[in-house]
């Protein structure tokens, strides 16, 4: 033994420590100078600081950090998705059919607009609808935490939260039912063809169903108790979140589930409606940051015209169709403008449907992943933005919040 | 200005009830006024909807009636046309006078100019008026008339108050109170009860001089219990929670009717200063213990509980409820006052049994909402 082997050897390993911290610190900085701003959210302030630190800015966030901090960005989207599930009210979908219908045409037309205009720019044609469904899906993420930091309440954001949970679930088993497609013609053995997609689809919802179902039952053993619930739940959707790795299934599908079941099947409210506060932004900054660094600008410029294309017909897509069907669901041609704008943001899930093709057949998911990911990198700058202006044009972000953003700049 | 008081038919009666709009997440209140007045603008089969002070709030105001009979038939096919609105939207409509669990700074004042100067004047208070009445206008021959039965009124406004009593849940607490919506209005300058005058000429003489004082505008500024509303030939009794369901608000009504014909028509007592001596400490009473409260009677010089008040005073106008096709009505609130039922009670045994605040909102506008 030396005299000074007690000291770090080096260069110093991160660890997950420090990179937990760092992510939060610098993640806190770069929200509070966006917030300073008048037109930037606090979210694009946490993206441009991973943007700033990751591999393609100082490269302070390597890749391989990155991925340990892969644990705290599924913990996060976890979070997220099962309380996006949880805004979606089954019985809302009878009660107005229009709004179903709304939802369902609007993923119909992005995803056929996107395919065509991907298709005219020679893309191949599976590649063009695999791309086209994961354009059918809103960032739960950023939706949620826009409306969350700006306190939106209304009609405006309702709809969007619940629109933004169907796009997604739509989107996935669209993106799901497409998988067959491609293994048939990368000429998979059959039992791969028939039985991938079913298993991810089914054991998805049943690992969903079994999470409700132990949270209803302990919910009810820790009894009304906000505290109690909230470790619960957090707890359960991390086990959730863990499990649908174990088992190869759709983390997305499992907790999106696990959510909607929640809110549906529980009819004694024996699972409270738990806010994630101060404990669940810890996460999100985190997500956000890393959601930053993982943006592949520099991609942007193999296909600039098809991505702008990708981005134009989603846009277009979904806001006509809603401008269509706002006014039979009763809303006024503002409120259906709005929501078109607040379902601009596309994100982090996106990236994870491209890198399911990429992990099983990489070639054929490296093209995909060109357009799909560079259209992520400008829509993540963009989504955040317009998800704001949307919920403040609607009129439904408190005026606290609004009076202290304007009255900062 | 002219204080003229315009004569309506004696006995007529109209209430106005002011609703709760929450979410169907949390059931926390939500800020849908602006969008479900636009919703059924030009559709409501009678009556008007009206926005109030702030977004989470929308008013009631129903058409004139004479029977109990209309007055209910008319406020159960507005109630269904706004529940059908309602679920399109995804909110529910609850009654109940105050919100159990909101936070009073999170409230957002309605966009329109009155309620704005509202807010300029009285700071928090005015968010923190996001509270929940039911007023009920009954109508007048002429203002002396008026004014007497507002004194005459004064003595059973424990009763109104603790039949009603729908609050006992405020910012997330049990306030012991069962209603505790009054002492929100109590914090406004303005509030409490009618000058002791006995003519129209010397109420007009009493209000030109608070106007010359700069201290109001207009009636509008006087927050009285009871109040008469010259422009409408009514006095209005604004003392009530709004109940859980709009069939009690008819109840209330029709007890208000039968109650002012019997009043007026057989002028049983004399008015007396008095009962403004110990007005406060029997609405202190209704408001804290409802229909235990203990109150005291000036005129027949005694203590008595409100449930027994209003068992006696339901004996004492039966006959004239019987003629204005309220007896039914009469007889529901007998029996909730023997019993000791009023909406508090019902909102204390809900929690009991489910657990949350939220839960009780749910049930309490599936309660509402039919």
């Amino acid at each position: 033994m030396t005299d000074f082997s007690f000291l770090p050897t080096f260069p110093l390993p991160v660890n997950s420590f420090v990179l937990f911290g760092v992510l939060l610190l610098t993640g806190l900085l770069g929200g509070h100078l966006a917030g300073r701003t008048r037109l930037l959210p606090r979210i694009t302030g946490y993206i441009a600081v991973g943007l700033l630190l990751g591999p393609g800015g100082l490269n302070l966030l390597s890749p391989e950090l990155l991925d340990d901090a892969r644990l705290f960005v599924d913990i996060s989207l976890g979070l997220i998705l099962f309380e996006l599930g949880r805004r979606l009210d089954l019985g809302w979908l009878r009660r107005d059919r229009w709004f179903l219908s709304a939802a369902v045409a609007e993923s119909a037309v992005s995803f056929g607009l996107i395919w065509f205009a991907l298709t005219h720019f020679g893309i191949e044609p599976l590649q063009a609808a695999m791309a086209a469904a994961i354009g059918i899906a809103t960032s739960p993420a950023v939706v949620l935490l826009v409306a969350h930091d700006l306190k939106a309440d209304g009609p405006v954001t309702r709809r969007a939260l619940s629109l933004v949970a169907l796009n997604n679930i739509i989107a996935l088993l669209l993106f799901t039912a497409l998988l067959p497609v491609l293994h048939f013609n990368l000429r998979a053995s059959w039992p791969t063809i028939l039985l991938h997609p079913l298993y991810r689809l089914a054991g998805s919802l049943v690992l969903g169903y079994l999470a409700y179902l132990v949270t209803a039952r302990m919910a009810r053993l820790v009894g009304k108790q906000e505290g109690g619930q909230f470790i619960l739940l957090v707890g359960m959707i991390v086990v959730a979140v863990g499990c649908a790795k174990l088992f190869n299934l759709s983390v997305m599908l499992t907790l999106l589930g696990f959510g909607v079941m929640a809110k549906n099947l529980d009819r004694k409210r024996d699972i409270m409606a738990v806010e994630f506060g101060y404990a669940g932004q810890l996460f999100f900054v985190v997500l956000f940051v890393v959601t930053g660094a993982s943006l592949e600008l520099y991609r942007l410029g193999a296909a600039p015209w098809a991505v702008l294309a990708f981005v134009a017909a989603r846009f277009i897509g979904k806001s006509a169709t809603l401008m269509i069907f706002g006014r039979p669901s009763g809303l006024s041609h503002r409120q259906a403008a709005m929501l078109g704008i607040a379902l601009v943001p596309m994100a982090e899930v996106a990236i994870g449907m491209a890198r399911t093709v990429t992990d099983i057949y990489p070639e054929f998911g490296a093209n995909l992943a060109v357009i799909v990911v560079s259209s992520v990198a400008v829509l993540d700058l963009i989504g955040p933005v317009a998800a704001q202006l949307a919920f403040k044009w609607a009129g439904e972000a408190s005026p606290e919040r609004v009076a202290k953003k304007e009255g900062l700049s | 200005m002219t204080l003229a008081f315009k004569s309506s038919e004696k006995f007529s009666i109209g209430v106005e009830l002011e609703l709760q709009l929450v979410n169907t997440h949390d059931y926390n209140l939500t800020t849908d006024a602006a969008d479900l007045l636009r919703r059924v603008k030009g559709r409501l089969p009678a009556g008007e909807l009206k926005p109030e002070v702030t977004q989470s709030m929308v008013e009631i105001n129903s058409s004139v009636h004479h029977r109990h009979g209309d007055l209910v038939g008319e406020l159960v096919s507005v109630r269904d046309m706004l529940a059908k609105e309602a679920r399109r939207m995804n909110v529910a409509i609850a009654g109940g006078g105050a919100h159990p669990f909101q936070k009073w700074n999170e409230r957002r004042i309605y966009p329109a100019e009155r309620f704005l100067n509202v807010s300029e004047q009285y700071g928090y208070l005015t968010k923190q008026f996001t509270v929940f009445g039911q007023h009920i206008h009954i109508g007048c021959a002429n203002g002396d008339d008026a004014l007497y039965l507002c004194h005459a009124l004064a003595g059973f406004m424990p009763q109104f108050i603790a039949l009603s009593a729908s609050s006992p849940f405020y910012q997330g607490v049990d306030t012991a109170f069962d209603c505790s919506r009054l002492n929100v209005v109590s914090a406004f300058p303005l509030s409490g009860t009618v000058p002791f005058v006995h003519t129209w000429a010397d109420f007009e003489a009493y209000v030109a001089r608070m106007m010359e004082f700069g201290i109001v505008k207009s009636m509008k500024d006087f927050y009285w219990d009871i109040r008469p509303k010259p422009e409408y030939g009514t006095i209005e009794i604004r003392v009530c929670d709004t109940p859980l369901t709009v069939e009690k608000a008819a109840d209330l009504a029709a007890y208000a009717q039968a109650l002012a014909s019997w009043l007026l028509t057989e002028r049983p007592a004399k008015l007396s200063p008095d009962i403004y001596l110990v007005y406060s400490y029997n609405r202190f009473q209704a408001c804290r213990y409802g229909l235990q409260g203990n109150v005291f009677d000036p005129l027949g010089r005694g203590h008595q509980t409100i449930a027994e008040s209003i068992l006696q005073t339901v004996g004492n106008i039966e006959r004239h409820g019987e003629e204005m096709g309220a007896g039914e009505a009469i007889d529901r609130i007998a029996r909730a006052a023997a019993g000791g039922q009023n909406d508090a009670r019902w909102l204390r045994d809900t929690l009991a049994e489910v657990g949350s605040l939220s839960n009780t909102v749910r049930l309490q506008s599936e309660l509402w909402m039919g």
